[in-house]
C-alpha cells in the first residue's frame, strides 16, 4: 500500500499513539522512508507527546494528600479492632510507633551510611568532566543575565551565582544548573567557547570546603586565599567571598584558571 | 473482645481501596491540570476516592481500574466546576496567541537521570502551565492520551464521547500546545531524531 502525503499525515497521530494496525503502521513507515516532510511532522508530534509525558512523570501526589485519603473514613474505614482504652491509646501507640521506628531506622542508617562520600570540591571536578564529555545535560539560557536571574531564583533569592567576564578568552555563559549536594544548593554556570569549557560553582560554605591537599595562594592585594587543586586533566580554583564559595573548574592550566578567579574576585 | 471479625466484604473493600491507592499519582496528575488551584485538585482527588469506594461494587473486576477512577474524577470535575470551566475556556481562547515562546533549550544528553535534572523542574513547569492554558476539552484529551497513556477507546469512555471526538480534540490540542512550546519542542525533536 503506497500512501500519499495527505494520507500519511492523517495517520501520524494514530502512529505515535499506537493506534494503527500492523499493515497501516508498515505503510506509514514505508512512506517516511522516502518523505522527509512527513518524517518531520512525525518527529515534531512525537517530541511534543514525549515532552508532555515526561512532565507528567515528574508529578507526584503530595504526601499530605495521601495521608488525607488514608485517614478518610469514607475510603478506609477504621478497623473495629483498633479500639483501645482511651487512657492508654493516646500515649502508648505513638510511643510504640516511635520505638519501632528507632529500631528500624538505626540498622538502616548503619547500612546506608556512605563511607566514601566525596567532598563537594572534588565532585565539582567530576561534574565538570561529565559536562565536557556531554554526559550531563544542563539548561541553555539566553543571556548571562538571564542565566544569573534564573539561578538566583532557583536559590529562592538566598544568593546569586558568581559571574565572570571571560570575553577575552572568547568564552561566554551558555547555560546553568542547580545541584543539590547533601542538602546544599549549588548554582552552576557553564561558560563555553573556542572549544573550551569553564564551570563555575557557587554555594554557601567556608574555606574548609577546599580539599586538604589543595595548594593555597594568598592574594595580598585582595586579601583572599585561593586554593588550587586538580584531578586528572581537570583543574580547579576555590575561593571564598563572604559566605559564598566559588569553584572554577576547567581543563585550562591551573595558573590561567587562578588568573580568572583573581580577576573576578 | 474488642476485636471484631472482619467480614469478607470488608476485606474486599479494603483490598479495592489499597489497589485504588496505587493510582493516586495518576489521578493527581489529571486533577492538578484540570483544577485551577492546588486545593481544588486535592479535593477533587479525595472526593474521587470517596465516590469510588462508595460504589466500588460497581467496578467490574478485571477491568481497567485507572480508567474507572479517571472517569469518576472527570465527572466530578465536570459537575463541580462546570460554571468556572465555562468562564475559564472563554478567557483562555483570547490569550492563546499572546503566549510568549520558551527560550530555554534542552541539550541532548546521554544521561537523563538525576544528574541531568538541572532546572528540569522549571521546564516541566512551563509545559504544565501550557497544558493548563488549553481549553478544557482539548486539555483533557491531551492529559488522558499523552500524559496517562490511555487508548483512544478508553479516553472516549472516560469522556463519554465518540472516539472520533477524542481524535479531533487531541489534534487541536496538540496544535495549540505546539504553538505554546515551539522552541522547546524543536529542541526535543533534535534529540529524538
Amino acid at each position: 500500500m503506497t500512501l500519499k502525503c495527505e494520507e500519511a499525515q492523517e495517520l501520524i497521530a494514530d502512529l505515535i499513539d499506537d493506534e494503527l494496525s500492523p499493515p497501516e503502521r508498515a505503510a506509514v513507515e514505508e512512506h517516511f522512508e522516502g518523505c522527509s516532510g512527513c518524517r518531520f511532522v512525525y518527529h515534531s508530534q512525537l517530541a511534543l507527546k514525549s515532552a508532555v509525558h515526561e512532565t507528567g512523570a515528574g508529578i507526584k501526589a503530595p504526601a499530605a494528600l495521601r495521608e488525607r485519603i488514608l485517614h478518610d473514613p469514607r475510603v478506609f474505614r477504621p478497623k473495629p479492632g483498633a479500639f483501645e482504652s482511651p487512657r492508654t491509646s493516646k500515649y502508648l501507640r505513638p510511643a510504640l510507633a516511635a520505638g519501632l521506628l528507632v529500631l528500624l531506622t538505626l540498622p538502616t542508617l548503619y547500612l546506608m551510611r556512605r563511607p566514601e562520600a566525596k567532598p563537594l570540591s572534588m565532585r565539582a571536578l567530576e561534574i565538570h568532566e561529565k559536562i565536557i564529555d556531554g554526559e550531563l545535560s544542563f539548561v541553555r539560557g539566553g543571556s548571562a543575565e538571564e542565566i544569573k536571574e534564573t539561578l538566583s531564583r532557583s536559590a529562592a533569592g538566598a544568593f546569586a551565582p558568581m559571574t565572570y567576564d571571560l570575553t577575552a578568552l572568547k568564552l561566554k555563559a551558555v547555560g546553568g544548573a542547580v545541584r543539590d549536594f547533601d542538602g546544599r544548593k549549588v548554582l552552576v554556570t557553564v561558560y563555553q567557547g573556542n572549544g573550551l569549557t569553564v564551570t563555575c560553582y557557587t554555594f554557601l560554605g567556608t574555606e574548609s570546603d577546599a580539599p586538604s591537599s589543595a595548594e593555597r595562594v594568598y592574594d595580598s592585594v585582595k586579601k583572599i586565599n585561593f586554593y588550587i587543586y586538580s584531578q586528572g586533566r581537570i583543574h580547579a580554583v576555590l575561593h571564598r567571598e563572604g559566605k559564598l564559595i566559588c569553584i572554577l573548574a576547567s581543563s585550562l592550566p591551573a595558573p590561567a584558571l587562578l588568573d580568572i578567579a583573581r580577576s573576578g574576585a | 473482645m474488642w476485636r471484631k471479625t472482619v467480614t469478607g466484604a470488608e476485606t474486599q473493600r479494603e483490598k479495592f481501596a489499597c489497589e485504588a491507592m496505587t493510582h493516586l499519582d495518576d489521578l493527581y496528575r489529571i486533577a492538578v491540570h484540570l483544577a485551577k488551584e492546588p486545593d481544588q485538585a486535592n479535593d477533587l482527588v479525595q472526593e474521587t476516592y470517596a465516590r469510588a469506594l462508595g460504589s466500588y461494587e460497581q467496578f467490574a473486576a478485571g477491568t481497567h481500574m485507572k480508567a474507572w477512577l479517571a472517569k469518576i474524577l472527570h465527572n466530578l470535575f465536570f459537575d463541580r466546576y462546570r460554571e468556572a470551566k465555562r468562564w475559564v475556556s472563554t478567557e483562555e481562547a483570547k490569550t492563546v496567541k499572546d503566549e510568549p515562546s520558551d527560550n530555554w533549550q534542552r541539550i541532548p544528553s546521554k544521561d537523563a537521570g538525576p544528574e541531568g535534572d538541572i532546572l528540569r523542574r522549571e521546564l516541566s513547569c512551563k509545559i504544565s502551565n501550557a497544558i493548563k492554558k488549553l481549553p478544557e476539552e482539548f486539555r483533557t484529551a491531551i492529559l488522558l492520551v499523552d500524559m496517562e497513556d490511555f487508548s483512544y477507546a478508553e479516553a472516549a469512555e472516560i469522556l463519554c464521547c465518540p472516539l472520533g471526538t477524542v481524535r479531533s480534540r487531541l489534534s487541536r490540542g496538540r496544535e495549540l500546545l505546539h504553538r505554546y512550546l515551539k522552541d522547546y519542542v524543536e529542541a526535543k525533536e533534535k534529540v529524538l531524531k
